[in-house]
């Protein structure tokens, strides 16, 4: 989903950068009061984070026959939010713009809008549909980490398309042209995506139960029911 | 037993199936595997008519001298999540081993 550097004219840029900024302030900010507020959280995010730079550099091949690389995000935003994931996703994207020539610097802000803000937004608000109902809670994650994946290349594909907008059909021919490209590529990798972090965040509740109930990612019922149901867990000795 | 694995074991069948889905395409010969970023730039000079050589870029960039040492910094991405895994949750697990059992 990487804009490549000099593929986005400067008016885009800048028209990505300024959605992008805002949520990268507020990200800082949160991640300052949660770290002064308690540093037993950091570990989780150091998790979420370690997510997103291993899935974020492995370029799977999938069925059209073309590669793409998953993005990792889910779990960072059921945990933490949209705001303290965007600034993962950022420190991913710098990276790569500064080491890899994968995206740029001047298309780092449509890229952190795609994979670090509009993905973890669309993956917060189905998390924030289920989280209260009756489903599995890794479904909940499952369906989470599929949305924010495919919203990052839906996002990806709309960005290309506002600035690149094909002379017969217009954006809407181009933004089909660009889905057609990225998000069919994603969906088996979403779909594998989504079963790694569930069972990610199936060893992260066998080991720190309290640190997820104390996030108010799930209920402490819900999380109770789950640990019953997946007896493989190892025995803790705490009551969650 | 089984119901105790059944996430591990969903997760081994969705893997394997994806394997299968990649040896079946990939066995027609027909793909080249080329990443989706590149194909989405191949299009972008498609709609403009302009090469995609010509997208000179706004802002100078480092660029891998080959694709030898560009997966070699990929790996390097991928192992510094890896390591910060394992650090976290070795950890967490030690710390579980090193509790009173109530």
């Amino acid at each position: 989903m990487h804009i490549m550097e000099g593929f986005l004219p400067w008016q885009w840029c800048l028209v990505w950068w300024i959605i992008a900024i805002p949520f990268l302030v507020m990200g800082i900010i949160q991640l300052r009061s949660m770290i002064k507020k308690d540093r037993e959280y950091l570990p989780l995010l150091g998790v979420c984070g370690a997510f997103i730079f291993i899935l974020s550099a492995l370029k799977l091949p999938s069925v059209t026959g073309s590669c793409s690389h998953p993005t990792g995000t889910g779990l960072s935003t059921m945990c933490f939010g949209v705001f303290i994931t965007s600034i993962i996703g950022a420190v991913v994207l710098l990276f790569q713009a500064l080491f890899l020539a994968h995206g740029g610097l001047s298309t780092l802000g449509a890229n952190m809008v795609s994979m670090a803000i509009m993905g973890p937004i669309a993956g917060y608000v189905v998390y924030r549909l289920l989280k209260d109902t009756s489903v599995n809670i890794y479904i909940t994650v499952f369906i989470v980490a599929v949305v924010a994946d495919l919203v990052t290349y839906i996002t990806t594909s709309l960005e290309l398309a506002l600035a690149y907008p094909a002379e017969v059909g217009g954006i809407v021919a181009s933004f089909t042209a660009f889905f057609a490209i990225f998000a069919i590529t994603q969906i088996p990798l979403a779909i594998v995506e989504g079963c790694v972090l569930a069972l990610v965040f199936k060893y992260v509740i066998a080991l720190k139960p309290e640190l997820v109930i104390k996030l108010k990612v799930f209920s402490e019922e819900q999380i109770s029911k789950a640990r019953k149901n997946s007896n493989s867990l190892p025995e803790t000795g705490v009551k969650v | 037993m089984i119901k105790n694995y059944k996430l591990e074991i969903t997760t081994i069948i969705v893997l394997l199936g994806f394997v299968a889905a990649f040896l079946m395409v990939s066995s027609g010969g027909t793909h080249e595997f080329t990443g989706s970023d590149d194909i989405g730039s191949d299009k972008i000079a498609e709609l403009t008519g302009v090469s995609v050589d010509s997208f000179a870029p706004l802002i100078p960039q480092y660029e891998p001298p080959s694709g030898e040492i560009e997966s070699t910094l990929f790996a390097l991405q991928a192992s510094f999540g890896g390591l910060i895994l394992g650090l976290v949750f070795g950890y967490w697990l030690g710390q579980r081993k090193s509790m009173p059992a109530s």
